[in-house]
């Protein structure tokens, strides 16, 4: 199989997250690394997603797990070289799985060496390329992103005197798009990964590239500006080749984002994932519908990206204080979960390992509009650790069967990057691969069912959305179209067997097919439709006029 | 063939789509367009500032309104299909309503509260009158928060209250009442009161219930006292109606005094028992009297009692005892200035009305209707009593009246039980 040239790929993707680091060693030194990764790469398609997003593989000090680049155009010899890189790449593409890979554009480490000249001296060469200042009191309008570790966003170079900028941590200055020669080296480092084949970029925190006084320092014109000019030379010089926004920003604000179609082709729709947790727990549509309500439409080529968890907490910041402390209460009890503005847990734990409700959750992931990410070890139903600190907690090893080091790693148990998940209900002897392999109705076989049906229709990566809002609460159920192909997707979010009477009066005449079991519903006629379901049952029926 | 429900079909499918709920709130109504807008207003501020996690319903019975009450109850649900409201609700809240069967009165609506509260599985509903202008989202609170928190299963109100008004209940309905089953609620006929799904599922499961008569809010309460569950009383603040309609005392008397008498019917086995009287607890501040002036007609209820005594003669001669009709006599037959309706004759009269009520003497509407009469001359008494009274002064004669009530209970027994 070989990738095929369609411009618009991303949006029939389903992508899977990964960390090098956490999927496979392939030289028993206990952390993952790219030849581990190509190993497993048959899994992966096997389960059927067709994209893979990677964190960062970059040398870095490791502070911030990766996000903390201390060189750009190399990999972190933890994880392999480029060679290493380009077999997995191949391998990738030669199983039609396009490779994403991170582009932190925001900061680097305060170890890399730009950083560590521009400190030296106030008239090094590379000075210019951070932000720098006498007085810590500029850009007084800006939030602290990390408000539980850090109390400003200056901090004090007792080398070179001057406080450096960082919207971070304090070991990640940022990077002045100001100046023009930060903005072309950065282009070439992009350059350099995309004339080696990589398919797509994932931009970290974007909001933040540009600082002006008086304002918030957030989605800035300039900002938009820098991005521009990098869609454009991406869409000059490497065509179909996709970039994808991480802004942490209610919908109106992300929007522009997206420009005139000429700007990011993806961004993540941060504020529907709370609020799909929170309808679930609410047991009632309402958090959903009202934020897709509110979310605006974008330009035909672009596309919302989706997710139920990811390498980061549960971010809590796009929702309200009264949502917040809900979501706290109900699915963080205990202070160790919490993180920041944020929820640090895995799928499984915060849905009580409970079964209908993950699949629920994943039947909206990939029914909803855009394309869906996996994160690793969710299509199993992997545990997390709060008592890791930081993060790191969902960034446990994968988990590949029952023996030594749940087939992670043939390394001592002591010398991996992080211990392994133990306990009766999450730990590798309890769930795993290998062992979900061996069973049609595990989680992993159902997930393999799930994105196959939703890969053999491209209307759930491109057609259009119409809510019915039945009279129901509990009941979340919309239209998807695209052409002819209509799909009628029905969610029960409730605990309890529901009744539902859907207004499906315009589809009079179309027959409903299941789509998982294949089976013939009634004909739609004048009358409401009515439905029974199961405790956070869904269907996903296909009308069709026979 | 099938029990015929009070609950119509398209009720019931509204049921359906509201599911199980935490908090039910009921609302009775005709045609009180005037003011049952800004009354579910209230409800609803309620519920999202005190309970915006819990499931909750607004429910309004309605006896056939021809004005728009039933669509400004609508009105106040927050959807997904509410476009641009900014309403900081976490959840759905369905305001739905309903046209009971049967003609509009109390009985009826009440009944079909309760019985959505049961089939929604509420665990705590509340009812709050449509008239109730001067209801705040804080009633919401005191009412719910006793049952929700302290398990609690019934909150009947406290009001802060003109001494004038509410004659009927101080000088009847509430001494009546507290002799009887031995508890001190101030208001056994509330317009606003709470209490549990628990409560509700067993006063709807009795073996006689007595759904569509009026009084049911006085009914729970009995079930409550009878089954031992747990009842507190909650200040809530002023009471008052807007533009309150000349009164009709039969009616009045009606919808309870003869509840009152009808529950004895009832429950003769648990009141006839010599219980001790039992405090209830009150949450919230002790309300003091309103005593600012008021005009009442005192000249006009004078004469309609002693008119009364009068012309209802062959009536009282078969309801009440020979002496007791002698001593209404010869009062009626005093001056208006020197006239006074003791406490004692004023519950030896109420007693036997009572005791003869139970003997069905004559038709009992009919006994209901030749109480209200006499009543006039006590209230009378009572207005002259406390003309210049004190807040303190008037409860404590409330409370001496309230003792007679307990101390001639074995006169009521006597009567009950006499061939």
């Amino acid at each position: 199989m070989t990738i095929l040239q369609d411009a618009l790929w991303y949006k029939d993707a389903v992508i899977y997250q990964v960390h090098v680091r956490t999927f496979y060693d392939s030289n028993g030194d206990g952390i993952g690394d790219f030849r581990g990764l190509a190993q497993k790469l048959d899994y992966l398609q096997d389960l059927g997603i067709n994209a893979i997003w990677l964190m960062p593989f970059f040398p870095s000090p490791l502070r911030d797990d990766g996000y903390d680049i201390a060189d750009y155009r190399s990999v972190h010899p933890s994880y392999g070289d480029l060679e290493d890189f380009k077999v997995f790449l191949d391998a990738a593409h030669q199983r039609g799985i396009r490779v994403i890979i991170e582009m932190v554009l925001n900061h680097t480490s305060d170890q890399h060496p730009w950083f560590q000249q521009s400190r030296s001296t106030r008239d090094n060469p590379k000075r210019d390329w951070y932000v720098w200042s006498d007085s810590d009191t500029r850009y007084r309008g800006t939030r602290i992103i990390f408000v539980d570790t850090e109390l400003s966003n200056w901090a004090w170079d007792p080398v070179s005197k001057q406080y450096y900028w960082h919207r971070f941590f304090s070991h990640q200055p940022d990077l002045n798009y100001d100046n023009p020669a930060v903005r072309a080296e950065m282009w070439d480092i992009m350059k350099f990964w995309l004339e080696m084949g990589v398919d797509a970029f994932r931009l970290d925190a974007v909001p933040y590239l540009v600082e002006r006084e008086g304002t918030n320092c957030e989605n800035l014109p300039e900002t938009h500006e820098v991005i521009r000019e990098l869609r454009a030379k991406v869409d000059q010089q490497f065509p179909g080749r996709m970039l994808l926004a991480e802004a942490n920003q209610w919908p109106a604000d992300l929007r522009p984002y997206f420009g005139n179609g000429d700007e990011f082709h993806m961004a993540f729709h941060f504020p529907l994932m709370p609020r799909m947790f929170m309808g679930l727990k609410l047991e009632d549509r309402k958090p959903i519908t009202e934020i897709l309500q509110q979310t605006p439409s974008i330009p035909d080529n672009c596309q919302w990206c989706l997710f139920l968890r990811n390498h980061d907490e549960l971010t809590l910041e796009m929702v309200t204080d009264m949502e917040r402390d809900y979501m706290y209460d109900e699915y963080a009890r205990e202070k160790t979960m919490r993180l920041n503005l944020g929820i640090r847990r895995r799928l499984a734990p915060l849905l009580d390992n409970d079964r209908r409700r993950i699949e629920l959750m994943n039947g909206m992931l990939m029914s909803l509009p855009g394309t869906p990410i996996i994160y690793y070890g969710d299509e199993i139903g992997m545990g997390d650790n709060v008592n890791l600190g930081d993060r790191n907690g969902v960034r446990t090893p994968m988990q590949w069967d029952g023996g030594w080091n749940g087939g992670f790693s043939l390394a001592d148990p002591e010398a991996l990057y992080s211990p392994l998940m133990l306990n009766p209900v999450y730990g590798f002897q309890a769930v795993n691969v290998q062992s979900q392999k061996r069973f049609d109705h595990s989680l992993l076989s159902w997930m393999k069912r799930l994105i196959k049906t939703r890969k053999s229709m491209p209307v759930f990566g491109r057609g259009s959305i119409e809510f019915l809002y039945p009279a129901n609460h509990r009941v979340l159920a919309y239209v998807r179209q695209l052409g002819r192909d209509i799909i009628l997707v029905v969610n029960n979010l409730s605990s309890s067997a529901q009744a539902v009477e859907l207004d499906l009066k315009r589809y009079k005449g179309n027959i409903l097919i299941e789509m998982f079991g294949r089976n013939i519903f009634p004909r739609i006629g004048d009358l409401p439709y009515l439905l029974t379901m199961g405790p956070y049952q869904f269907y996903w029926f296909r009308l069709r006029r026979i | 063939m099938a029990e015929e429900s009070i609950l119509t079909d398209d009720f019931l499918r509204e049921l359906m789509n509201v599911g199980e709920v935490d908090i039910l709130v009921g609302v009775p109504t005709f045609n009180d367009a005037r003011t049952v807008g800004q009354v579910v207003q209230a409800i609803r501020a309620g519920l999202l500032k005190y309970f915006p996690r819990q499931r909750a319903v607004i429910i309004n019975a309605d006896g056939g309104s021809k004005d728009e009450t039933q669509e400004l109850v609508r009105a106040a649900s927050i959807s997904d299909l509410q476009h641009g409201s900014n309403l900081p609700a976490l959840r759905t809240l369905h305001c739905i309503s309903t046209r009971y069967s049967g003609p509009p009165q109390g009985g009826n609506a009440l009944h079909t509260i309760f019985a959505a509260g049961d089939l929604l599985r509420a665990s705590a509903c509340a009812v709050v009158a449509a008239d109730s202008t001067s209801i705040e989202p804080e009633w919401l609170d005191r009412l719910l928060r006793p049952v929700t928190r302290d398990n609690f299963d019934l909150i009947t109100p406290l009001y802060r209250r003109h001494k004038f008004d509410g004659l009927l209940v101080r000088n009847l309905v509430y001494p009546m009442s507290r002799a009887i089953y031995a508890r001190q609620i101030r208001e056994p006929y509330a317009s606003e009161f709470a209490f549990s799904g628990r409560l509700n599922t067993h006063f709807l499961s009795a073996e006689s219930p007595q759904y569509g008569e009026s009084g049911n809010e006085f009914n729970l309460l009995v079930a409550a006292i009878s089954g031992g569950f747990r009842i507190a009383q909650a200040f809530l603040g002023d009471k008052t109606r807007l533009d309150q309609p000349p009164s009709d005392l039969v009616q009045a008397m009606r919808q309870t005094v003869a509840p009152l008498f009808g529950s004895l019917e009832r429950n003769f086995p648990y009141w006839s028992n010599d219980g001790q009287p039992q405090p209830i607890p009150a949450i919230g501040p002790v309300p003091e009297l309103n005593l600012e002036p008021l005009r009442i007609n005192r000249k006009r209820l004078f004469q309609m009692f002693t008119h009364g005594v009068s012309e209802l003669r062959p009536v009282f001669e078969v309801i009440l005892s020979p002496t007791t009709y002698a001593e209404l006599q010869r009062a009626a037959a005093k001056s208006e200035d020197q006239f006074s309706f003791k406490d004692e004759l004023w519950v030896r009269t109420v007693y036997e009305f009572a005791a003869s009520h139970h003997k069905e003497v004559i038709n009992r509407d009919h006994i209901i209707q030749a109480l209200a009469p006499l009543y006039r001359g006590r209230a009378y008494t009572f207005l002259v009593e406390n003309r210049d009274a004190s807040s303190e002064q008037v409860e404590e004669n409330v409370e001496g009246l309230c003792r007679t009530f307990e101390r001639l209970k074995p006169y009521l027994l006597d009567m009950w039980e006499r061939k």
